[in-house]
């Protein structure tokens, strides 16, 4: 890896450029240096006791018997929760809040590997964690499925079976156009399982209080656990508070809640003592979600000038047996390029396996892994520029539905990192490029995501001396919202961000939707934008009718619309400024309190309503008249030793428009985040599932293989200046799972272009190249 | 975790004898009194339940000899035992007269793990083998006669070298291939006294009894390794082929020790990881190279010649071309080393 | 003693004193426990006296011999700063400084710590509130996003430089893979070790 020389330049904090906020520092970030930063496990509980889980060692059949005799016998425990103690707890509901409709506890039969089939209570983590060890079970086992291949899986049409994923997008006359194609590939890929991997542990801590339930977790959604949590516990969800002030990583595996939280809960009710149960790495490998497995079929029948005519894109995802999770990807790239005819398919295969779940950019990555990769193909079959191929194919008009995107920066993110990457440089011939025993390759691909929003809500209060406090239920995952919150209420109460606090990662609060599908920052900025104007027109109105003694005010006779607040003033055109502090003691406030609602364009009126039960209405930039996405390219280059094969990434660009950047700072963190995934993807992560037995067999973070701090060389985060009024209020599209999209496609292609060997099954391992 | 009993020892002769003090009341695979010093392993298999130990012997304050310290001698140089891998690595004489040494021990784990481990202990490492590790899958090592979940499942990290019908795990350690290559002997503390062998009689392959992995007796321990003076050894190499850049498990890995003439090979040790059930010293490599001019066809013919008797059981079959690969790599890159 | 797990080719084995691991010989011998032996006070409720010095402060604790150094500065001490990410020494999280060098608190047993010093994240930064340069530097370079694996790599930066294993990226991001970042802010963190290798003493 080459030494950065540039020792001087910061680059973890760009300059900002137009339409862009300033790189401010989190404003948590002293919390997180010196640990202070508290998270679920760390809260402090007197009388707490521990639960350990017990799961199951099959992952098909049922418990024929399960003894406790010489667990209870080990000293300090204190119970074990099993079949029959969750009376009167509702199985959960799959879809929106719970990860499936298992309810581990409420029927013997075995769903998947891994599966809670006790949770142990003692005074000490050691006597739990030997207890749970000394559970005797006997099973009824079955043969299971473990995937695509297996004997016995179902499969069937993805679309209608799912809420979310209801229709195979089509235009056209896909047959007709690709059998008079000139060119044309048909090429199958596909993404192995993946799991999410979070630093952090998953936890479940509850303590009763009466009747007053308080859970300790980390969560991306405390709002929805809340209402969840409740439903199946058969309480008033006003007597439940789910906590979860910082949480450490989630990428989506924290988004879904699982039965261990109900069953917890249980525990501590029983024992009337709080009780933290913490998950170990290899339990979260079953007792939580995951990115399935894929495999996809593109066609593509194009012109010799490169205009693709007709595009097929038949996707293949796996699932539990009673839970249809479906990502169906082919709804982003179906509207990807300007395609002539469309065709598209998604199938789910169920198999004896736990419940699928969100993973950053859940449809995008595994989807656009096949169709970057098929670009790249054609281009090769075209002998062009795989630049100047999409270029061709760029597009500002869906050719699905025919709206138009309502930005859309593609060809300039790939200009600006081609530039960057000096990709002109290229040798195109396969194995060209050499440096002593490794073998250059650069690639490259598109990155997408859609722009969606969600209802919600934040309450404001300024204090007399310019204090202000932020308070909505959303979750710092790490992504920086809450210092992007105190960046927008800073900036339109025209203060310095160290006068905000924000409180956020508690469900007490007024309700947020979960931190996925990149909506943070749009909808908790646009909500506490709506809540700072309004604060903003009672100041004006104040300071119009603001008297200094005696005399008119300094803004008498003005217009509200003609003031700004700025420095910690109230200011005019002409530069009359009156300090904030000064307007609001003469006005007699004590405190001035907005309670904002925000909801998305186009969402349902009932919107609103479904957050205060827990639901979140997405707006989904996908759907609708128009599209509203984000773009971003990836340059590539791996080297990969001509011996030993192992395949290296010294570096990366990737350049990005996202609309409004509210922090160049973290918005790069993120963008740096998703690209290094993106190697991880490309190239090491992969849960390994033993088909004998459909149990997973790598599961832990030494044999699931993420990248390592030296697997990662320079990484170019280009930010794209770009303005889309029309996305939202805020002018803001997400960007936290954009860098994810396409990086592993970039590598593939870097693959290729190094080896003349096209890997079309990810993960792309050494094996692979040895030919 | 099932509880233990906690000795501390403050000299070798203690060490030995708390450790046979201890009662025993499960089978003899599954021992009733471990040394800990370190500790990497010893905590990570307890966690898992792997090894349930009644009696923990830390040896880590064992005084009186020279235990935790790296000599110099005119015969070589004699490790301790205690000595932690994070000192070795950096040891001055190490890094100038045995760089292959200093490459395994810098190449393993972490920097935290290599702080923490003793020589002594990463030498007895056991085996990554997920269906070890997991006590709810038969496994002949852990549970002689319950069969081997890896031979017909997910066996990409598994051996092609030195496996039986019985066993296939991979011997995960990089130091012991050093070892190997540089013929070093070890010199153990036990019940009946002090003894001294090579240590490439150290590790068993599996054959019939996987559960037996090295030769040391009931309460035996190891105290000192001592790696023979050889000037030739300056010109050593240890190549470590990973999926990911760093803290990974080698996939293959090759240590090689080159005495030459110009380009002919006057002596070659070779030992080979990541491939086999043990530490693996390729002699018919070495034979294939004495006397001859190394270049890269050459260097081919002797990986070919390490890797004849090779099995492969599936997902592990590229570790035969890999293994022949890393071995190559390897001996050119030693060949250019300037020293 | 439980003879039902006594095949007789597990009997062969031992006496062949080819034991893969030492047992204790005298299962067969039936020779006199020696009656030397060290180790931590036993106390009747099954716990032992454990003194641990952390962040230059003593602590005396009745712990499980089990007890990591990890659940005991967390659980029984109460600084939760240090993290637990997998309890197996895979991650990097829970590193800590044990008389100086780094070390896993997830693979240390609490009663084998004793008498040695410990520092933890909340030692690092001075009385008056201060903060060390490798965590000033990490706030510079948005070297975290979540902040879980923060405290491990920010100790581990630490005994890294004085280690001397901070002289190039390259170095750094080697001796620094031990500490798993799942948000990927690597980058990041090799640029503040940099600048906080500068500003440390004795660097």
């Amino acid at each position: 890896m080459p030494d950065n020389l540039n020792g001087d330049l910061n680059v973890a904090v760009p300059q900002p450029q137009a339409n862009m906020g300033q790189p401010v520092a989190r404003i948590d970030g002293r919390a997180k240096v010196t640990g202070e930063a508290r998270y679920a496990a760390d809260i402090p509980l007197g009388n707490l006791a521990y639960g350990v889980l017990a799961t199951s060692a099959i992952a098909r059949g049922s418990v024929r018997d399960i003894r406790f005799d010489d667990a209870r016998a080990v000293p300090g425990v204190l119970d074990i929760i099993s079949y029959g103690d969750l009376e009167g707890v509702e199985k959960p509901t799959f879809g929106n809040v719970n990860q499936s409709s298992i309810g581990p506890l409420h029927e013997r039969k075995i769903w998947h590997d891994g599966q809670i089939v006790a949770l142990v209570v003692a005074d000490s983590f050691e006597a739990a964690s030997e207890a749970a060890s000394k559970i005797r079970i006997e099973y009824v086992e079955e043969k299971p499925s473990a995937s695509f291949d297996s004997a016995g899986v179902e499969t069937m049409d993805a679309a209608g079976v799912s809420a979310l994923f209801q229709e195979d997008p089509q235009s056209g006359d896909f047959n007709a156009a690709y059998a008079t194609a000139a060119v044309k590939l048909d090429a199958r890929y596909s993404t192995p399982t993946q799991h999410h991997n979070p630093i952090e542990l998953f936890s479940t801590t509850c303590a009763w209080n009466g009747d007053r339930l308080t859970v300790y977790e980390p969560s991306q959604n405390v709002n929805g656990f809340k209402h969840a949590i409740a439903t199946q516990l058969h309480i008033d969800p006003a007597n439940v508070r789910v906590v979860s002030p910082f949480v450490g990583g989630a990428f989506g595996s924290k988004g879904p809640m699982s039965p261990r939280t109900a069953i917890v809960a249980i525990a501590a009710r029983r024992l009337n003592r709080p009780v933290r149960c913490v998950v170990s790495r290899m339990q979260g490998f079953t007792t939580a979600t995951y990115r399935a497995e894929t495999r996809h079929r593109i066609r593509m029948g194009a012109d010799t000038d490169g205009k693709i005519a007709a595009f097929s894109h038949e996707g293949w995802e796996l699932t539990s047996r009673p839970d249809a999770y479906v990502v169906g990807g082919t709804e982003t790239t179906a509207s990807l390029y300007g395609y002539g005819a469309v065709r598209t398919k998604v199938s789910l295969v169920k198999a004896d396996r736990s419940t699928p779940g969100y993973m950053r950019s859940p449809p995008e990555v595994p989807y656009m892994f096949a169709l970057e990769s098929a670009i790249d193909e054609l281009a090769v079959a075209l002998n062009m520029d795989p630049v100047e191929l999409r270029r061709r194919n760029d597009t500002q008009v869906d050719p699905i539905k025919g709206g138009r995107y309502t930005s859309r920066s593609l060809m300039e993110c790939f200009d600006r990192a081609a530039e960057a990457f000096s990709w002109a440089r290229r040798a195109p011939e396969p194995g060209s490029m050499r440096d002593g025993d490794w073998l250059i390759g650069w690639g490259c691909a598109s990155a997408v995501y859609p722009t969606n929003s969600a209802p919600a809500a934040a309450r404001i209060r300024l204090f007399p001396d310019a204090r202000v406090v932020v308070q909505t239920s959303s979750q710092e995952i790490g992504t920086g919202i809450r210092t992007v919150a105190a960046q927008m209420a800073a900036e339109r109460l025209g203060l310095e961000i160290s006068a905000i606090e924000v409180e956020m990662g508690d469900s007490a609060l007024p309700p947020a939707p979960v931190s996925g599908g990149s909506i943070s920052t749009a909808s908790i900025c646009s909500t506490i934008l709506k809540g700072c104007d309004a604060i903003r027109r009672r100041i004006f109105q104040a300071a119009l009718s603001d008297r200094a003694g005696d005399s008119a005010g300094p803004f008498a006779g003005r217009n509200a619309d003609d003031l700004d607040l700025k420095g910690g003033a109230v200011v005019a055109p002409d530069g009359a400024s009156v300090r904030l502090t000064d307007v609001l003691g003469r006005g007699g406030f004590g405190v001035i309190e907005e309670y904002a609602e925000w909801a998305p364009e186009g969402v349902p009126p009932d919107g609103i309503q479904k957050l205060y039960r827990g639901q979140n209405a997405f707006k989904s930039g996908s759907g609708g008249d128009r599209l509203s996405f984000a773009f971003g390219a990836e340059f590539v280059e791996v080297r990969i030793n001509t011996y030993t094969r192992e395949i290296r990434v010294p570096r990366i660009v990737g350049a990005f428009a996202a609309g409004r950047i509210m922090n160049p700072r973290t918005a790069r963190s993120q963008l740096m985040g998703g690209l290094i995934w993106g190697i991880g993807s490309a190239l090491h992560e992969a849960t390994e599932i033993d088909p004998r037995a459909a149990r997973i067999v790598n599961r832990d973070i030494a044999d699931y293989l993420i990248a390592v701090n030296a697997d990662v060389g320079d990484v170019d985060v280009i930010l794209v200046p770009e303005e889309d009024s029309a996305v939202n209020p805020a002018g803001i599209k997400g960007l936290g799972e954009l860098g994810n999209v396409g990086t592993n496609a970039a590598v593939a292609n870097a693959v290729y272009h190094a080896t003349g060997l096209r890997i079309r099954d990810l993960p792309i391992r050494i094996e692979k190249l040895i030919v | 975790m099932h509880p233990f009993a906690y000795h501390r020892a403050e000299t070798g002769r203690q060490a030995v004898d708390l450790a046979r003090s201890s009662v025993m009341t499960r089978a003899p695979q599954q021992a009733s009194a471990q040394f800990i010093a370190g500790g990497t392993t010893m905590t990570d298999l307890m966690k898992l339940n792997v090894l349930q130990p009644e009696a923990l012997v830390d040896i880590n304050r064992m005084s009186g000899e020279p235990y935790d310290q790296v000599v110099e001698t005119a015969e070589g140089l004699r490790f301790g035992a205690l000595v932690r891998m994070a000192e070795a690595q950096d040891h001055p004489a190490v890094v100038r007269d045995y760089p292959v040494i200093a490459e395994t021990l810098r190449l393993a784990a972490s920097q935290q793990i290599r702080a923490m481990a003793s020589l002594g202990g990463n030498v007895l490492q056991r085996t990554r083998c997920a269906y070890f590790r997991e006590t709810s899958w038969p496994c002949n090592k852990r549970n002689p006669g319950s069969g081997c979940a890896a031979i017909n499942g997910m066996n990409r990290q598994h051996a092609v070298l030195g496996t039986s019908e019985h066993c296939i795990a991979t011997y995960p350690g990089d130091f012991a291939q050093a070892l190997i290559a540089l013929e070093a002997s070890v010199e153990t503390l036990g019940p009946k006294g002090a003894r001294r062998f090579p240590f490439a009689t150290l590790h068993r392959a599996p054959e019939a009894s996987p559960e037996l992995e090295t030769r040391l007796e009931p309460g035996e321990l190891i105290a000192f390794i001592d790696v023979p003076a050889r000037p030739w050894a300056r010109r050593s190499h240890y190549l470590k082929v990973r999926d990911r850049e760093s803290y990974e498990f080698a996939v293959a890995a090759a240590a090689i020790v080159l005495d030459l003439d110009g380009e002919i090979v006057r002596q070659a040790r070779i030992a080979l990881g990541g491939v086999a059930t043990v530490p693996w010293r390729a002699s018919a490599a070495e034979d294939a190279l004495v006397g001859q001019r190394l270049d890269e066809d050459r260097a081919l013919a002797a990986a070919e010649a390490a890797f004849t008797d090779a099995r492969s059981y599936g997902a592990n079959d590229f570790k035969i071309s890999l293994g022949k690969r890393t071995l190559m790599r390897a001996l050119l890159e030693t060949k250019r080393m300037e020293i | 003693m439980e003879s039902d797990n006594m095949t007789r080719r597990n009997f062969l084995a031992s006496t062949t004193g080819a034991a893969a691991v030492p047992i204790a010989a005298d299962w067969l011998a039936g020779s006199p426990a020696h009656a030397t032996e060290t180790m931590p006070v036993q106390r009747g409720d099954n716990l032992a006296n454990v003194t641990l010095r952390v962040n230059r402060q003593t602590y005396r604790l009745g712990l499980d011999g089990r007890t990591t150094l990890l659940d005991a500065v967390r659980d029984h001490i109460g600084l939760a700063g240090t993290k637990k990410g997998c309890d197996h020494g895979q991650c990097g999280a829970c590193t800590v400084l044990i008389d100086g060098q780094r070390h896993l608190a997830c693979m240390t047993f609490a009663l084998m710590a004793e008498g040695r010093e410990i520092t933890t994240i909340e030692g690092l930064a001075g009385p008056d509130g201060k903060l060390h340069p490798m965590q000033q530097a990490f706030i510079d370079h948005d070297a975290f996003q979540c902040g879980y694996c923060t405290p491990g790599q920010i100790l581990s930066a630490i005994a890294c430089v004085h280690e001397g294993h901070a002289e190039t990226d390259a170095q750094i991001r080697e001796y620094m893979s031990g500490n798993l970042c799942r948000c990927a802010a690597y980058p990041n963190i090799v640029a503040a070790i940099r600048q906080a290798k500068n500003n440390m003493e004795g660097a």
